[in-house]
């Protein structure tokens, strides 16, 4: 019967209840739009870097990723990938070696990364083999090859066909340097990263570089990204393992990136301030509806004290109205602001100009998919419903203070 | 009259009042704050970018943006001395640059970086190299010898003032020119990349390392009025030959650009939605006001009150609300952005994160002016309009409905 | 023997500057199964008295029990038990919870209660048909005439068998007729389940009903007598 009451009671005074709702409702839509909106925008930027530079996770020696020394090596790469394949988590794996080195055309020499890669295994871990834009991506046997990004080739002013000169020093201190030609050129739409590196197959790189059967990184991508911790907490166990003279780690793609991880934070938190921010003013604009439907009515919860009810039960039925209320107000909200996510997550919004060339910054171009989840659907909503009954408390306990008597003679 | 009543009536239920007031201050107050911060953020991005190495202007040779090689460089800068003798407004600064890729290595370590060679009594009033040197000292006009690095780069570097690293360059023959230079200071930039970027020579030796001449790579100038920007890139084009391409800190600065122009529309979609939050506490407020009032508004229509009257009167109640929620909210809003600005909001312990997005070491939140006048009068018009709708239900009472209320 | 007893009950109401002594010392003694009115002139401490009893305000000093239990040094809680299940109330209006029907208004004492809700049908079904509501079970407070409320406020107050009933006025806002109904519904509940009801009024009909009649002015008892059988 309480619940039966409390309803009633809610539609005694129906514009102001939908009013209410209505509030509630569009706080919650309104978030549940933007937290898809900023997890769809954080997972391309993630799923972006991490098929680009960094894979999910990396093994690596102790210090590498810090000092970039060509030194430091993963000096057994097919033992750390025998741990891969037994790894739980673990989509596809591939090996890398990485330095810095002069690289000079006919007319041009600049310094950047030079990164070997085995053709097979980074088909299969990174989307470099799709973005190749000019030429084509390495055969599997390739030797003396190479892929440059967009930026780089138009810089050194080649095409696909045109020689390059690599001239670096190698793992042992001598001098490498070493003639490829142009394979293919392709287009990441990650500025620095189209400018700043060139590609070449691993056996070329380990040859050159005199690094024998020694690699820098194991990239290896995990079924999602999920899975990550996990599978890097069983590696890490095994990598102990393995015995190797100087120890191996594993690196997850937040270590990997501290940027990128720590900027999604830093979005993340003034995206949730803000939503505070407005959470608040809604929870003001409805206190007034929650507390005076208790005022309005205090000589009829002074009839129902006076019929034995207590103050106890009064705050019950209360917190039963206004929670109601907010339910309703939450689900309408869910259901509008998931229809228009789910609306914009089929077609994808295009920002316009200036938010595009923002975008792409962080590795996001074309249009932005809002990712609807159960994340996105409920944090924001949940948020709102907290505070809401929070706020709906103040005069549910209020009526507490009530006196038969004085609500009884209250005008 | 009308006032005096309006305002009575408000304060019958003073509890009820200063709820919803307190709705619009905390409204108004967020509406302040939020604009406040992103355009302190937004200018100090600005800011920062200009001092870093932008300017207000430069000039470069037309080929040098999309490829900056040596080869590309201003020849013979007589011409661009000559135009800015001339157009150039008092109180100006500019300094000439070589500014090339090149690599720096010591014995263990060697990465790319991009070699400024800089007039150092000219660059110190341009940029913000001179205030940036933190170990050692800022170069001396005649030292043609030493080098200023980045904090960053020293670090990955494990080296210090006083040691040598090696400079090398394509040269305007093509060749790979190198030279070693001695680390006379080490300077802190805003972001970490700038540190690991950046290495500054003298230009004299630069020019010589690279077999330039008297050729430079850019002209960077800085205007005591940056309103003019516009203006003063106009003149300079016009009395230049179109060989030379000169470009303002919007053109040079594409994604912050970006940023500026998106921010206009941003800031108003925050109001906007602050004030539906904050819209549907008022008219609800407002409803019960009225409905509370029904019978008073019954017995005046009785007696022949007319309809606008009792609008007015409502809308009157709603402005006092309004007014006082918007004189609370800004004086609080104002307030705290003073303090905010007076300390400044450091976020450097936010680290590389800051940096990704973009975001300065330390944020000095700053009102605009028309943004404080966009957010009241957003408040205060949109208030009114959609009290409109309990103000016209107040007029439409019957005396029979007012009778039927209990 | 007695079922409500007072013994030199004071209060007064302080309210600013003004100091009112709204009951100067009462002392009564209502006997189990009595049928007594209040009467006096309006301010003269009636409503306070009943308040008082019912556990519904508290006392300056001096002592009320009812049914042998001392409501004077009961706190809120002990209060809400004994109302619940020892003292019926009507007022004069706003009696009913506004949205609930009829039929649930009886009900909702027993809910409060914790009667199942079988019985609890059953008995607000035949309390309501007793008081001659019988067409209507599920009209809401709005949809019955002020006799027909009140109606529905004696049979809320009666249905769980209470020790007594306080009404305060509960006539006043109904014309002579229906107030002799409504008169004669409480005497014959009286009468039949030998519930004590005390009752305040000015009206002097209702006066005569009553079997025994106390007059109260300025906070005093200054007559007290019984009608004979
Ligand atoms: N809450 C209160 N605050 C101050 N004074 C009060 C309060 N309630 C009652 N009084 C005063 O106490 C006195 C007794 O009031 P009470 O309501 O008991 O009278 P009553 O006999 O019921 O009168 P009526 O016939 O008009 O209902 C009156 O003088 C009244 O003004
Ligand atoms: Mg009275």
């Amino acid at each position: 019967m309480d619940t039966k009451m409390a309803w009633r009671n809610i539609w005694r005074n129906r514009r102001r209840t939908f009013l209410t709702m209505t509030a509630i409702a569009f706080a919650g839509a309104l978030l549940v739009f933007m937290l898809s909106f900023q997890f769809g925008s954080y997972e391309v930027m993630i799923n972006s870097a991490v098929k680009i530079h960094t894979g999910h996770l990396q093994v690596q020696a102790e210090g590498y990723n810090e000092r970039k020394d060509i030194r430091l090596v993963v000096p057994d790469p097919e033992a750390v990938a025998a741990v891969l394949e037994k790894t739980p988590g673990i989509e596809a794996y591939t090996f890398r070696a990485t330095t810095f080195s002069l690289v000079s055309s006919r007319d041009r020499t600049y310094g950047i990364a030079v990164i070997g890669i085995d053709p097979k295994g980074e088909a299969r871990v990174s989307t470099i083999s799709d973005i190749i834009r000019e030429g084509e991506y390495f055969s599997d046997d390739a030797t003396s090859q190479a892929l440059v990004g967009e930026l780089l080739a138009r810089n050194l002013h080649v095409r696909p066909g045109d020689e390059l000169t690599l001239l670096g020093q190698g793992r042992d201190g001598s001098i490498a340097a070493t003639v490829v030609a142009v394979k293919g050129v392709y287009r990441s739409g990650q500025d620095e990263f189209d400018r700043g590196a060139l590609q070449i197959p691993l056996a070329l790189f380990q040859d050159v570089f005199a690094m024998g059967e020694a690699v820098h990184e194991v990239v290896a991508l995990c079924t999602s990204l999920g899975a990550v911790p996990e599978a890097k907490g069983t590696l890490s166990a095994a990598l102990t393992r393995l015995n190797e003279n100087r120890p191996l780690v594993a690196l997850d793609w937040k270590e990997l990136m501290p940027g990128l991880y720590q900027g999604i934070s830093i979005d993340l938190i003034s995206g949730l301030i803000m939503y505070v921010l407005l959470i608040v003013v809604v929870a003001f604009s409805i206190l007034n509806t929650f507390l005076m439907a208790i005022f309005e009515r205090t000589r009829e919860f002074g009839v129902m004290m006076a019929m034995g009810t207590t103050p106890g039960r009064l705050t019950k039925l209360l917190l039963m109205e206004s929670s109601m209320i907010t339910i309703f107000g939450i689900v309408g909200g869910m259901i509008v602001g998931g229809l228009v996510t789910w609306y914009f997550q089929v077609d994808g919004i295009n920002l316009g100009g200036d938010v595009s060339e923002i975008m792409r910054e962080f590795g996001i171009s074309g249009r932005l998919y809002p990712q609807l989840s159960l994340l996105s659907l409920s944090f924001g909503p949940g948020a709102v419903l907290i505070i809401t009954l929070l706020t709906s408390l103040y005069p549910a306990l209020r009526v507490r203070r009530f006196r038969p008597v004085e609500a009884l003679t209250y005008v | 009259m009308h006032l005096q009543l309006a305002w009575r009536n408000i304060w019958r239920n003073p509890r009820r009042t200063t709820i919803i007031t307190i709705a619009v201050v905390v409204g108004v107050w967020s509406m302040l704050v939020v604009g406040a911060l992103d355009r302190g953020m937004i200018d100090q991005m600005v800011r920062n970018a200009i001092a870093t190495l932008t300017g207000d202007i430069q000039i470069h040779h037309d080929g040098y943006r999309s490829d900056p090689v040596i080869e590309n460089s201003i020849a013979d800068p007589k011409d661009v001395h000559n135009a800015l003798a001339r157009h150039l407004p008092e109180g100006s600064f500019w300094t000439a640059r070589v500014r090339v890729n090149a690599i720096v290595s010591n014995a263990r370590y060697s990465t790319g970086v991009t070699l400024v060679g800089i007039d150092p009594e000219s660059e110190a009033r341009v940029s913000f190299i001179k205030t940036a040197v933190v170990d050692g000292h800022y170069l001396a006009s005649d030292d043609t010898t030493g080098i200023l690095v980045g904090r960053a780069l020293v670090d990955k570097f494990e080296t210090k003032v006083g040691h040598k690293l090696v400079l090398m360059s394509q040269d305007t023959e093509r060749e790979i020119a190198s030279r070693a230079f001695r680390i006379t200071g080490t300077f802190r930039a805003e972001l970490e990349a700038t540190e690991r970027q950046f290495v500054f020579v003298n230009k004299a030796a630069a020019q010589e390392m690279l077999k330039a001449g008297n050729g430079i790579s850019e002209v960077s100038l800085f205007l005591p009025d940056h309103e003019t920007v516009d203006m003063v890139r106009d003149k300079l084009k016009a009395s230049l030959p179109p060989a030379y391409e000169v470009e303002t800190w919007r053109e040079l600065l594409p994604i912050i650009t970006a940023y500026l122009s998106i921010m206009d529309s941003w800031i108003f979609i925050w109001y906007l939605v602050v004030f539906i939050a904050m819209g549907f506490g008022i008219v609800n407020t407002m409803l019960m006001a009225v409905f509370e009032r029904i019978r008073e508004f019954g017995l005046l229509t009785a007696l022949g009150m007319k309809p606008w009257w009792i609008i007015k009167g409502v809308l009157l109640e709603a402005f006092f609300l309004l007014i006082m929620g918007m004189a609370v909210g800004n004086a609080f809003g104002f307030a705290s952005v003073f303090i905010l600005n007076r300390t400044g909001i450091d976020l450097s312990a936010l680290g590389a994160g800051a940096e990704y997005v973009g975001l300065p070491r330390v944020i000095y939140p700053t009102v605009y002016i028309q943004d404080v006048i966009t957010a009241n009068v957003v408040v205060f018009v949109l208030g009114l309009l959609i009290t409109i709708y309990p103000a016209a239900k107040a007029s439409r009472f019957t005396p029979v409905e007012a009778l039927a209320h209990i | 023997m007695s079922i409500v007893e007072c013994k030199d009950v004071k209060k007064a109401y302080r309210q600013d500057h003004l100091f009112v002594q709204a009951l100067g010392g009462i002392t009564v003694t209502v006997a189990r199964g009595a049928f007594v009115a209040i009467a006096g002139p309006s301010g003269s401490g009636k409503t306070t008295l009943l308040n008082l009893i019912g556990g519904l305000d508290t006392a300056d000093s001096g002592r009320i029990t009812v049914d042998e239990k001392t409501v004077t040094s009961m706190r809120q809680s002990e209060l809400a038990v004994l109302r619940l299940y020892k003292i019926g109330f009507v007022f004069q209006s706003y009696n009913l919870i506004p949205v609930l029907s009829a039929l649930e208004n009886v009900e909702y004492v027993m809910l409060l209660q914790g009667v199942p809700q079988r019985e609890r049908r059953e008995r607000a079904c035949s309390i309501l048909d007793e008081v001659g509501l019988k067409e209507m079970y599920h009209r809401r407070p709005a949809e019955l005439s002020g006799g027909q409320q009140q109606r529905v406020a004696v049979a809320r107050a009666i249905v769980s068998n209470p020790s007594i009933v306080l009404a305060d006025e509960p006539t006043a806002n109904l014309d002579s007729k229906t107030g002799k109904e409504l008169l004669q519904l409480m005497e014959k509940m009286n009468e039949e389940r030998e519930i004590t009801f005390i009752f305040s009024t000015h009206d002097q009909m209702v006066m005569d009903y009553a079997r025994r009649l106390i007059i109260l002015r300025d906070g005093l008892v200054t007559d007290d007598r019984s009608r004979d059988p």
